[in-house]
């Protein structure tokens, strides 16, 4: 639900360029900063993780179209560094499963790394605070989730306009597209064919969805903290405190 | 997800005229089909594309398990109507987006087996990048080998009941720790191996 299961020819073209654009970017950025034996050290872990995450994206809640991203679990004990390389790893092979578009996997790259390292933040944030497992990493889980949708959300009213082509195609002839960029402001057929695009609708029915999918989410990814402090604490990195 | 074993055999076992294709020729024919679907706007084009891309998949004789794999991106388009107040012309025509999309890429994974798409992949992104694609590959049968051994005890516990919603969702949030825990314990044990072998940044694959 947090990312965008968007096919690909859906999204305007300067949108998922820029998305990928942005992200190989994040990613050289981070590659570059970051100590290369210790990446290297983590890709096993990286990898078992981002299997991790794309067996929680097979189980399918099929009535609110909704399944378990398991990224926030996946970024509190990876660090925000290498969970944007898993999320980048988890598109990828989604992708290849026809799980979201190819040319959407910049995109989604970025919406879910928002969830991960957020809920990493926030998780150490509100564990500092309360000293209290479970309601840290529900809180942390539930916003990251929170944040990451409204982004999807964001990310598709950008390509609204695109979306009013696509339903008016009807009107027009020609088989192919060639559009890089948006049509310019002030089109006169503009004004008229907007309001055919819905995206309260749309919020609509993805917020309320969304509302019960980041509640289930908060849950599991809190018990699966609880069983993980249980069975191997160290892996959570904590500072000593009560539970 | 139990569908990507049958995926791997096919890729691995196949026989037909697709499976002998080199992985080149299938990856830029990949493209060209990503091309049509982002370029191609007509609905009879669209229709085309995915007639010939399900004609492909019959003879390439792939089971015919593996073919729900190219319709559960529609769950998600369902969405997508509600974007459009219900228009049928784009309706169908983000439908067959959807399906051109997924069958292209299921037809790619089923006559070809994944080391030779990530050697193709290593000679133009980082090799960083795709030791971490295939690590994550091959992590996936290896957890799914755990979640087999968890449905059984999954099931001893009580397994799913919607009668005990928070029992459920208990058994649930275990099985999915115990996943990480044994993936984490295995991917300790892997990286150990792959130092024992050489392991240094990269995989290297056979002809290389």
């Amino acid at each position: 639900m947090s990312h965008i299961h968007f096919p690909d020819g859906v999204l305007p073209i300067w949108l998922w360029g820029s998305g990928f654009i942005v992200a190989i970017l994040v990613g050289l950025i981070l590659f570059r900063f970051a100590k290369r034996e210790e990446w290297i050290r983590h890709l096993p872990l990286l990898g078992m993780m981002s299997a991790a995450m794309i067996l929680g994206a097979s189980v399918e809640i099929v009535p609110i179209a909704y399944h378990i991203n398991l990224t926030v679990i996946s970024g509190i004990l990876l660090g925000p560094s290498l969970i944007f390389l898993a999320t980048f790893v988890v598109n990828v092979i989604l992708a290849l499963f026809g799980h979201g578009g190819i040319t959407v996997i910049g995109l989604n790259t970025l919406t879910l790394s928002i969830e991960g390292v957020l809920g990493y933040f926030l998780f150490r944030i509100l564990w500092r605070l309360t000293r209290r497992l479970m309601p840290a990493i529900f809180l942390a889980t539930f916003l990251a989730l929170l944040c990451s949708t409204l982004s999807m959300i964001g990310v598709v009213s950008l390509g609204a306009s695109h979306y009013e082509e696509l339903i008016h195609h009807e009107d027009e002839k020609g088989i192919f597209e060639f559009k890089l960029l948006k049509d310019k402001v002030g089109h006169p057929v503009e004004g008229a064919t907007r309001e055919k695009v819905n995206l309260k609708r749309f919020m609509a029915i993805v917020l309320p969805l969304g509302l019960i999918g980041w509640i289930l989410e908060g849950m599991i990814t809190s018990l699966i903290g609880r069983y993980i402090h249980r069975m191997r604490p160290d892996l959570l990195r904590l500072e000593r405190g009560t539970q | 997800m139990i569908q990507l074993s049958y995926l791997d055999y096919s890729a691995v076992e196949g026989k037909s005229f697709l499976h002998g294709l080199s992985p080149k020729v299938k990856l830029v024919g990949m493209g060209l089909v990503l091309l049509a679907i982002v370029t191609v706007r007509s609905l009879p084009g669209l229709l085309l594309l995915y007639v010939i891309l399900l004609g492909l998949f019959l003879i390439s004789r792939i089971s015919g398990r593996i073919f729900p794999l190219t319709l559960y991106p529609l769950i998600f388009a369902m969405l997508f109507i509600f974007v459009s107040g219900f228009q049928i012309g784009f309706i169908l025509r983000i439908f067959l987006k959807v399906l051109c999309g997924s069958t292209g890429v299921v037809l790619l994974l089923a006559t070809t087996p994944y080391p030779s798409i990530f050697r193709i992949l290593g000679k133009v992104l980082p090799s960083f990048f795709v030791t971490a694609l295939f690590l994550t590959y091959r992590s996936v049968f290896i957890l799914l080998d755990v979640v087999e051994e968890t449905q059984h005890a999954l099931h001893l516990r009580g397994g799913l009941q919607w009668r005990h919603p928070w029992r459920s969702l208990v058994n649930i949030s275990n099985a999915f720790g115990h996943l990480i825990i044994k993936g984490i314990d295995a991917s300790e044990k892997m990286y150990e191996s792959m130092v024992l072998r050489g392991f240094k940044d990269r995989i290297h694959y056979r002809g290389e």
